[in-house]
């Protein structure tokens, strides 16, 4: 069965189209990313799966069943902002927040994930006097106890260290181990690519871009180019058949326009400069996201209207 | 009903654990009863600094009257016969000659009073004598000071009690020149004009057990002020200290994010609901603290009499619908706003179901059963207030008024819980944009 499924939604919100006529389906079990520029309808598309939004239109469906003006003990909701009561003790918080989902007390799964994700000994202490990142592991365990079928998490590693990156990441691989399914946005597109089945990409409200990370690079083909060369960006102006240099620091990513040959890029390359790696890939996600979202999207627009 | 019922207990030990709570159960009445109580307190310590009165009297006659007047009262009052400590301010007299030049002479004084040489003057014009066989009337005095019969200038304020005590004074100077002049005895005069006592009594009774019939009791006209006002004036109390932080804790949680946590948990109603019954709670709590409190300090004066049991029932009914009422008002104005400033300016529109009826209190008392009291009572709003103060004085209601008021009142209570609960499913998750009372209405009807 799915765990999620958006069928035609559109949301709005006075003039503003948050949401504008959206399809999916989320499998049962995938860790499902949303990509997208801020503002594009990734959250409002995640509360309305948390049944926080109603859709204008359209109809959205968890485990087959709409959730229309009610609760589910199966859906953990993260939002991107950090929603504690400061001045509560975090074991004392959890434990309500964990019997306001599940209706039955939860301090022993509570404590599990204190122990987990190393915040034992702050368990009495007030959520005012932790730190954002601890803030946002106590956060997490109000929503992941007691194990919801359905974790929707809003950019759930904005403001961590790596440390507690790891940490976070870690928890939520063994949520999905369990049998979870995992609805995250992010702007980290690392994280995307590394943690997600499947990526979709929200712009304007709209979806552009929705399956696995090879199927979405396999629209795009083989069509960049990682160079490190001697000189750096200096060496790669204006060579044949490349739409755009982008610059990595150590490495150089070259656009090949379409139909390009690889071969007479070399051949331009070899002629100017000393190369000492050369490899053809599939472009980023973070350069197919900046090509739909960036800039340069928006001038050939322009030009197109 | 069970995450309803968690987050009210969440609220409700949150908000009566605090010291501020405590310290508030403890502070609130001194403030609500503190402005009589200062009241009491300043009337107990008079100002007895000396007055110095100059009379100028154009009569010839009427200044020793009223000068031995003032001297009788000064006698009578200066002092309280129980402590032996002076309690009022003492008079004293001059009267300087009439001038040529009245208007130099009245300015002259002037002076006098505005560097506190003399309190105020007085001016008493020949036409004081000519007998009236009318009543005198507030606009028989002359808008021109000095073509009044009696003209008193100071620059006090119109409040104090200078002017009484020397209208008296200076009135009965006047009868007695006039009395002597027509040639009457004062003192039988004064004998055949005294007053008598009126006792003040309530209504004779018939046992309807024993058929027996209960002599009337003597009225406790304090108790029978005190005992309404100070029922009405607790409830109130209690539903504003109950209601009023709803408004900034739902906008606090709103500006801190807390609320899309929780609506992750539970529905927008369900949330207010849970946080209108913790507040209710808290309302129950600080209720039962004053008049389990209330009572046992009753007793223990001997005056367990005064208390009035038969309208604990409605005063809780009342409590309830009132808190309730408001505080879902509260959250859903709370939701709509954006900062806790923002929600502070709503407070006064929160307040004013509790505040009207503070100021329409006396007017009430003084004809509880008018057809304007009677009115007012049964305004939804103001019938927890008003009805409860009406019902708590010796004269009563009718029988139906309560359950029509009570009906007027659950009904408005349930619709504005309704329509709270839909602006604040809407406003609660809105950011950033204030919204207008156009807006409000319009998610209250459309949800």
């Amino acid at each position: 069965m799915d765990a999620v499924q958006i069928s035609n939604v559109t949301k709005t919100f006075g003039e503003v189209t948050a949401v504008d006529d959206l399809t999916l389906t989320i499998p049962e079990g995938a860790v499902y990313g949303f990509i997208g520029p801020n503002g594009s309808g990734k959250t409002t598309t995640m509360r309305m799966t948390a049944g926080i939004f109603y859709p204008d239109r359209g109809d959205v469906r968890v485990f087959g069943k709409q959730l229309l003006g009610a609760r589910s003990e199966l859906i953990g909701y993260l939002p991107e902002e950090r929603g504690l009561y400061r001045k509560m003790a975090v074991l004392p918080m959890l434990e309500f927040y964990g019997e306001l989902r599940s209706g039955r007390k939860v301090t022993a799964e509570v404590e599990y994930w204190l122990a987990k994700l190393d915040l034992k000994k702050w368990a009495s202490q007030k959520v005012q006097t932790l730190s954002k990142g601890m803030s946002q592991k106590v956060q997490f365990i109000a929503v992941v106890v007691p194990a919801p079928k359905l974790l929707i998490l809003d950019e759930p590693f904005t403001g961590l260290d790596p440390v507690s990156t790891d940490a976070l990441r870690e928890a939520i691989l063994e949520l999905r181990r369990r049998g979870a399914t995992v609805i995250l946005s992010t702007h980290d597109m690392q994280v995307a690519e590394d943690m997600c089945d499947y990526i979709c990409m929200i712009f304007r409200g709209k979806k552009v871009l929705d399956g696995t990370l090879s199927s979405i690079q396999d629209r795009y083909g083989n069509d960049t180019i990682r160079v490190a060369a001697d000189g750096g960006t200096a060496c790669l102006e204006d060579l044949p058949d490349v739409e755009k240099v982008r610059d990595l620091g150590q490495v150089q990513e070259l656009r090949m326009a379409r139909g390009c040959d690889p071969q007479r890029v070399l051949r331009a390359l070899v002629e100017r400069t000393r190369i000492t790696s050369f490899s053809i890939t599939k472009p980023s996600l973070h350069d197919i996201f900046v090509r739909i979202a960036g800039p340069e999207a928006g001038q050939a627009e322009a030009q197109h209207a | 009903m069970h995450r309803i019922l968690l987050i009210a207990r969440r609220d409700y030990l949150a908000t009566i654990r605090t010291r501020a709570f405590i310290f508030g159960l403890v502070v609130a009445p001194i403030l609500f009863g503190g402005g009589f109580l200062g009241v009491a307190l300043m009337q107990s310590r008079p100002d007895i600094k000396e007055r110095r009165i100059a009379i100028i009297d154009r009569t010839g006659v009427v200044a020793a009257a009223v000068v031995q007047v003032a001297e009788e009262k000064n006698a009578k009052g200066l002092f309280d016969k129980a402590s032996h400590r002076q309690v009022r301010p003492r008079y004293v007299f001059e009267t300087p000659a009439p001038a040529a030049d009245a208007q130099l002479q009245r300015l002259e004084l002037s002076e006098r009073v505005r560097h506190e040489k003399l309190y105020a003057f007085i001016e008493i014009n020949p036409t004081s004598l000519q007998p009236s066989w009318r009543p005198a009337r507030d606009t028989d005095t002359n808008a021109d000071p000095a073509s009044s019969a009696v003209a008193i200038y100071s620059n006090a304020s119109g409040l104090d009690d200078v002017r009484r005590w020397l209208d008296d004074s200076i009135n009965d100077g006047i009868r007695r020149v006039r009395l002597a002049q027509a040639g009457v005895d004062r003192g039988r005069f004064d004998a055949l004009l005294s007053g008598v006592k009126v006792g003040s009594f309530g209504l004779v009774s018939r046992d309807p057990k024993t058929g027996e019939i209960h002599e009337a009791a003597k009225k406790n006209e304090v108790a029978e002020f005190a005992v309404p006002f100070g029922l009405m004036l607790l409830l109130g109390m209690i539903v504003m200290v109950g209601s009023s932080p709803m408004l900034s804790a739902v906008t606090e949680d709103k500006a801190n994010r807390l609320v899309e946590m929780l609506l992750g948990l539970a529905t927008p109603v369900e949330l207010m609901a849970g946080k209108v019954l913790g507040a209710l709670g808290v309302s129950l709590t600080s209720s039962a603290f004053y008049i389990i409190g209330g009572t046992l300090a009753l007793e223990g004066m001997g005056m367990s009499g005064l208390v009035p049991f038969g309208v604990f029932p409605w005063f809780y009914i009342y409590l309830i619908a009132d808190v309730t009422f408001l505080c879902s008002l509260a959250a859903a104005l709370g939701a709509g706003c954006n900062s806790p400033q923002e929600a502070q300016q709503l407070a006064i529109v929160l307040l004013s179901p509790v505040m009207i009826p503070y100021f329409l209190f006396t007017f009430v008392m003084q004809q509880p059963n008018g057809a304007i009291s009677t009115a007012l009572s049964l305004f939804p709003p103001f019938t927890p207030m008003l009805m409860l103060l009406r019902q708590t004085m010796p004269s009563g209601v009718p029988l139906w008024q309560p359950w029509v008021g009570l009906i007027g009142v659950l009904a408005f209570t349930a619709v504005m819980v309704w329509a709270a609960a839909r602006i604040f499913r809407v406003a609660i998750l809105m950011q950033g944009k204030t919204p207008k009372a156009a807006d409000l209405v319009r998610w209250a009807v459309r949800g």
